[in-house]
């Protein structure tokens, strides 16, 4: 499924993998020589996909690179990445639900 | 083959380096607990860590990231990031910019 918007993307990505989180994989494809980039994140049965050819995107793909790596090696969403940046808070106990 | 942070850094640039005409480059990463596939022992009490794949198509490339590393594995995954992908667009409104003062 390709999400276009990035806020949701960023919102589903982080569900899916709170879901699953050793099944979950988060894939980054970069293909220079056309300047398209993919991000992919799936458990096997249901898949993500955000592609974009802009580099304001950058910005982006970073903090999310950071929090997927912090989840996964520790656990733990990082401190400077607050859910309360991008989760308004009426999904924030959803989150607790899964947890 | 897993490899140590720094060297899987090191060839990832190369890789980026090598597909800058034709090809694209994956980087995968997962939570592992480095178990082994197809044995019986318990072993759920292993802590997690980050796996991180590579590959162009032709080469592979892993590493795992342990919680202490993180930091400056992606402080340094970052600036790869930065200093390879430029072939995107930049901001339309900024080109236009550029288009009228010419």
């Amino acid at each position: 499924m390709i999400v276009e918007n990035w806020d949701s993307f960023y919102q589903q990505a982080v569900d899916l993998y709170r879901n699953n989180p050793l099944k979950t994989r988060f894939v980054t494809k970069y293909r220079h020589c056309d300047g398209k980039l993919v991000l992919k994140v799936t458990d096997d049965s249901t898949c993500l996909q955000y592609k974009t050819d802009q580099q304001a995107d950058l910005k982006k793909v970073e903090k999310l690179n950071r929090v997927f790596f912090e989840l996964m090696a520790t656990g733990q969403a990082p401190a400077g990445a607050s859910e309360q940046d991008h989760f308004p808070a009426s999904n924030a106990c959803s989150y607790n639900d899964q947890a | 083959m897993l490899q140590d942070n720094s060297k899987f850094l090191n060839e990832l640039l190369r890789m980026y380096q090598a597909n800058r005409e034709l090809g694209s480059v994956w980087v995968t990463m997962k939570r592992t607990n480095l178990k082994p596939r197809r044995s019986k022992k318990d072993y759920s009490g292993l802590a997690c860590h980050c796996l991180v794949r590579a590959t162009d198509g032709r080469k592979k490339l892993s590493t795992v990231v342990e919680g202490r590393d993180l930091a400056r594995f992606n402080e340094s995954y970052s600036t790869i990031l930065k200093g390879h992908m430029d072939s995107l667009k930049k901001r339309v409104r900024h080109a236009a910019k550029l288009a009228q003062q010419q």
